[in-house]
């Protein structure tokens, strides 16, 4: 569950959690060029959220629950 | 309702009283730390007991009481005046609280603010008197306070919306739907609280636009991904009450503004150009709008927009100017403004209130309305000095003078009401003269007032209510004549104006001498309403036991006293020969006997209490003793809502921790015994409670070990308890109800938990006393179950009465099995027993008279037949020979006291209706 971490890909769950953002920080610092799936994602704790503003990776797949979407767009919108 | 929020509930006034009386007693003696130490314990629980609920509004106020209280134990915070003010009106908030939540069962988000309020003025006493300390916490607390404080002006149009919003928040504004720009900056600390700020922003309904923003600028290597640093804006129409209650938990993390202008919202945007194409369109634009041809506007805009580039600014104002056009038609100057800009790309937009939004938003939020009031109050002078009342309206005030006239002519018998008669009279007035714009009036009701008051006395304004009355009585026909003279324009926008502005002011008038109190001191006040509602609220009334059992022993007299009648009609009949009067008396006695039943019903309802009043201690009673036992255990309890009598409650705490106990040490094995035997390493330890008609029977059952009869049996032997020949002959079950006997105890080591020979005994003893049976089944290897079966109430007996040598006795109907007539010729002697067979069944005959050591025979009917009377004792018929049988009455068994009390053979005695004592047996300890 939480975030599954390919070479350059993190695939997000159904359901992260605040106890994930910390290795999606490691991770996104380790590999700067890591990309993320939001596909299959429908809700991420506020913790990830900040990671993912912070860091600004990559989004190679956006997420299919489009509330989810549209929030993101606004917080990853600068 | 569940239980535990009513016991809260309950708890929470005693401790609310509680705190009421230490505070008042530290007023008396503010320097005694014991009721300090007290007044922290009591706020530190009922501060605990809410939070066991969803009552944020409650804890949050209790939590800063109690850290002030703690403060103040501390010494670090001096007690004084203000201090137990500040606490006392909190407490009156809670119990506000407490009533609304008896009330509804819940609490509405209303008091959201009220408690932010509440908690910081209390935290604002931790640091007034702390402010030399050096204290960070203070520093942080004092910090963030101040941030709430000082929020920036407002402004919608730096928020710079994109053009959708914006246009769509307008959309909103003008079809009358609030507009809420909310702002939720969460506590740093917040991931540490288990809170997801990000998911709770996502509750917010009808969003129409969002912001999040990060102030997260360290280096990624530094970063600490559990330090907040987000925040939060967002644009929604949904209803200010609803996002309250959303954000209810963290009220001082987020501000709400509401979006009243929607002029505001109108910005264009995007790229400027240069090309002065538009000239033409604006002038051509201007006629129509002059001609006030919308229509036409409206198709030259559309076709303006088509031949324009989306992404100019122009055409974003053009896009703007169709909107308006289609929610506000006749505001031409807003028109003329958005055509202006075309040419500067620079809105001014003119100033005109958006009075229907305004009034839209008053009736849905209490907190607007007073700042509108206030609006509303300064612009007036400045809009129309002339002012139209309806007639309704006018009949308010009206109705608002006479009272005043009222008022000043009450008789001046207390001059220490007068001065504030006076003073309220006068702000009244002053209320009505400002919404009506009565400047003239006003002056003089200043030096009208100072008159009244120099000289204690209602004359002058009374003088001045003369002289200006009949101003207020003429506002109508002045509304006509205003109205003829206005241009028919200017009418439909006065109108709108006059609509919205008239209630509004009026109610500033009305509610004028609150709200001016309220400037003086901002605090909330709560004494009034609470005391007007906990007389009626408190629906729980604590009576004393003794009081109870007085009123039951009363109804107990008057059952007694019932049942004469009966026998009154008889004698009536019988003795003076009227059977018309007999007849009349019966009648009457079945009147009384139903009300006397319905009384003692009530009264057994009152006495009820839910079993769960002694099962709630057996979950820590078996963690504890499991532990120390290395036990594992899993208890289950059932059947907690099971009510009965008070007495036959308490009367199986004993018991049943003895019950209990004895399960866990002696049944219940060792998780390495248990998966030795191929169960699962936890036991189980069910108690459950149900009612069977009028008893209660209560199981406790283990799947343990079992009691295993041989070494019962082998015990009892050892103990002397059976001789050998029993030992022998005893069945199964007979030997496992052998642990009920007196001395048996099969520990041979006596621990602290059992094993001192009293056990089972005692329980059976104990259960007994209240009218119980206690029975006990085992399987060896399997499990035990115990099951005790009391009586719902021990108040009323069911007794059968039975003559006996020319005595009369009862015998608790629950005992009797049934009635027989048994001849003389089937009684046989075994041994130097007398026995019958009843239905096959060999059944033992005792004579009554030889029980009770009465040197007479039993005297049998014509027909030389004995009445038996059927008993079940320990489980086996016995039949007790009696002279005869007479009817069953309900009576009040009043034990035997004093040297009676002795006697074991008789359970107690009743008065009978009769005035008769009835002698009533106990066939357990006869036989």
């Amino acid at each position: 569950m939480g975030i599954e971490y390919k070479k350059a890909l993190a695939i997000f769950s159904e359901n992260v959690s605040v106890e994930d953002a910390e290795g999606l920080l490691d991770w996104l610092v380790k590999n700067p060029k890591g990309k993320i799936n939001l596909a299959a994602c429908t809700h991420i704790h506020a913790a990830n959220l900040q990671v993912l503003m912070v860091v600004k990776p990559t989004i190679a797949a956006e997420s299919k629950d489009e509330n989810l979407q549209k929030w993101l767009n606004w917080a990853l919108a600068n | 309702m569940n239980a535990l929020l009513e016991q809260f509930l309950s708890e929470s006034r005693d401790f609310l009283q509680g705190i009421g009386e230490k505070l008042m007693q530290l007023e008396d003696e503010p320097d005694n730390t014991e009721f300090m130490v007290e007044l922290f314990r009591f706020v530190h629980t009922l501060k605990g007991n809410s939070g066991l609920f969803d009552f944020p509004e409650m804890t949050r106020v209790l939590h800063a009481s109690e850290d002030l209280m703690d403060s103040v134990r501390n010494g670090r915070v001096n007690y004084s005046q203000t201090l137990a003010d500040q606490l006392l009106e909190a407490m009156d908030f809670v119990s506000v609280l407490i009533d609304e939540i008896e009330g509804t069962g819940e609490l509405s988000n209303q008091y959201t603010n009220t408690s932010a309020a509440l908690a910081k003025a209390l935290r604002a006493l931790i640091i007034d008197t702390n402010l030399g300390s050096d204290s960070e916490a203070v520093a942080i607390l004092l910090e963030s306070s101040g941030a709430l404080e000082e929020s920036v002006e407002f402004n919608v149009s730096e928020l710079e919306l994109p053009e959708a919003t914006a246009m769509q928040s307008y959309r909103d504004l003008k079809i009358g739907n609030s507009v809420i720009w909310l702002m939720y900056t969460p506590d740093p600390e917040c991931f540490f609280k288990g809170e997801d700020p990000f998911f709770l922003v996502r509750q917010i309904p009808e969003v129409i636009w969002s912001s999040i923003t990060t102030s997260n600028n360290a280096p990624l290597a530094e970063m600490d991904a559990y330090d907040c640093k987000l925040t939060f804006q967002v644009i929604t129409s949904a209803d200010i009450s609803e996002l309250h209650e959303l954000f209810r938990y963290v009220p001082e993390e987020v501000r709400f503004e509401i979006i009243t202008q929607a002029n505001d919202l109108i910005s264009p945007m995007g790229e400027h150009n240069n090309e002065p194409v538009y000239d033409d369109f604006i002038e051509q634009a201007q006629t129509l709008l002059a001609k006030n041809n919308t229509e036409g506007l409206r198709q030259l805009t559309s076709t303006m927009l088509e031949l324009s580039s989306p992404a100019l600014w122009c055409s974003s104002a053009l896009r703007w100017l169709l909107l308006i056009l289609e929610l506000d038609e006749t505001n031409g100057a807003l028109h003329s403004a958005l055509l202006e800009s075309l040419h500067t790309f620079s809105l001014t937009i003119p100033i005109i209130e958006s009075v229907v939004s305004d009034e839209k938003l008053l009736a849905e939020n209490d907190t607007v309305h007073v700042e509108t009031v206030t609006n509303a109050k300064i612009d007036e002078p400045t809009e129309s000095n002339s002012v139209h009342l309806s007639k309704e309206e006018q009949a308010r005030v009206n109705a608002i003078i006479h009272s005043q006239k009222e008022i000043l002519n009450l008789p001046n018998t207390n001059n220490a009401w007068l001065v504030g008669r006076l003073k309220a009279v006068a702000l009244t007035l002053k209320g009505c003269c400002q919404a009506l714009h009565k400047n003239e009036a006003l002056e003089n009701l200043d030096e009208a007032l100072n008159d009244a008051l120099a000289q204690s006395s209602s004359e002058p304004l009374l003088v001045w209510l003369e002289t200006y009355s009949k101003d207020f009585e003429s506002l109508v026909e002045e509304t006509v004549e205003t109205a003829e003279i206005t241009t028919p324009a200017q009418i439909t926008n006065d109108e709108v104006i006059q609509e919205t502005q008239k209630p509004i002011a009026l109610k500033a008038t009305e509610s004028e001498a609150n709200t001016e109190k309220l400037d003086a001191s901002p605090e909330i006040k709560f004494n009034r309403r609470s005391e007007d509602a906990s007389a009626a609220a408190s629906k729980t009334l604590k009576v004393d036991q003794e009081k109870i059992d007085r009123l039951m022993n009363l109804i107990g007299e008057m059952v007694v006293a019932k049942n004469a009648l009966p026998y009154l009609a008889n004698r009536a009949e019988t003795v003076f020969g009227v059977r018309e009067l007999s007849r009349e008396i019966k009648a009457q006695y079945a009147v009384i006997n139903r009300v006397a039943e319905e009384m003692q019903d009530t009264i057994m309802q009152v006495r009820m209490m839910p079993v769960s009043f002694i099962f709630q201690r057996f979950p820590r009673m078996v963690r504890d003793i499991s532990r120390k036992l290395g036990k594992e255990v899993h208890l289950v309890l059932e059947g907690e809502t099971t009510e009965a009598d008070k007495n036959i409650i308490e009367a199986l705490a004993d018991p049943l921790i003895h019950i209990v106990r004895n399960s866990l040490d002696h049944g219940l094995e060792s998780p390495e015994v248990r998966a030795a035997a191929g169960k699962p390493a936890e036991g189980k330890l069910l108690i459950r409670a149900s009612q069977e008609s009028d008893r209660v029977l209560i199981e406790i059952i283990d799947d343990g070990k079992g009691i295993d009869p041989d070494v019962i049996k082998n015990k009892a032997y050892e103990k002397g308890l059976i001789d050998e020949t029993t030992l022998e002959r005893i069945s199964d079950q007979d030997a496992v109800n052998l642990v009920f006997a007196a001395g048996f105890s099969t520990a041979d080591v006596i621990s602290d938990l059992s094993g001192r020979g009293v056990g089972m005994d005692v329980v059976r003893s104990a259960v007994e006393k209240v009218n119980g049976t206690v029975g006990i089944e085992s399987q060896t290897g399997k499990g035990t179950r115990l099951f005790l079966s009391l009586p719902l109430s021990m108040a009323v007996t069911n007794v059968m009465i039975i003559e006996s040598n020319k005595q009369i006795f009862g015998v608790p109907m629950d005992m009797v099995v049934e009635t027989v007539r048994v001849p003389f010729n089937q009684i046989r002697n075994i041994k130097q027993k007398q026995t019958t067979v009843l239905r096959g069944r060999i059944v033992p005959l005792l004579s009554l008279n030889d029980l009770l050591a009465q040197n007479v025979e039993q005297v049998a009917n014509e027909d030389k037949e004995f009445a038996t009377l059927i008993v079940r004792v320990h489980g086996e018929n016995v039949g007790i020979l009696v002279d005869d049988f007479r009817e069953t009455v309900d009576i009040i068994l009043k034990p035997m006291v004093g040297i009676l009390g002795g006697l074991s053979g008789y359970s107690g005695a009743a008065l009978l209706g009769d005035g008769s004592v009835l002698m009533v047996l106990n066939p357990r300890e006869l036989i």
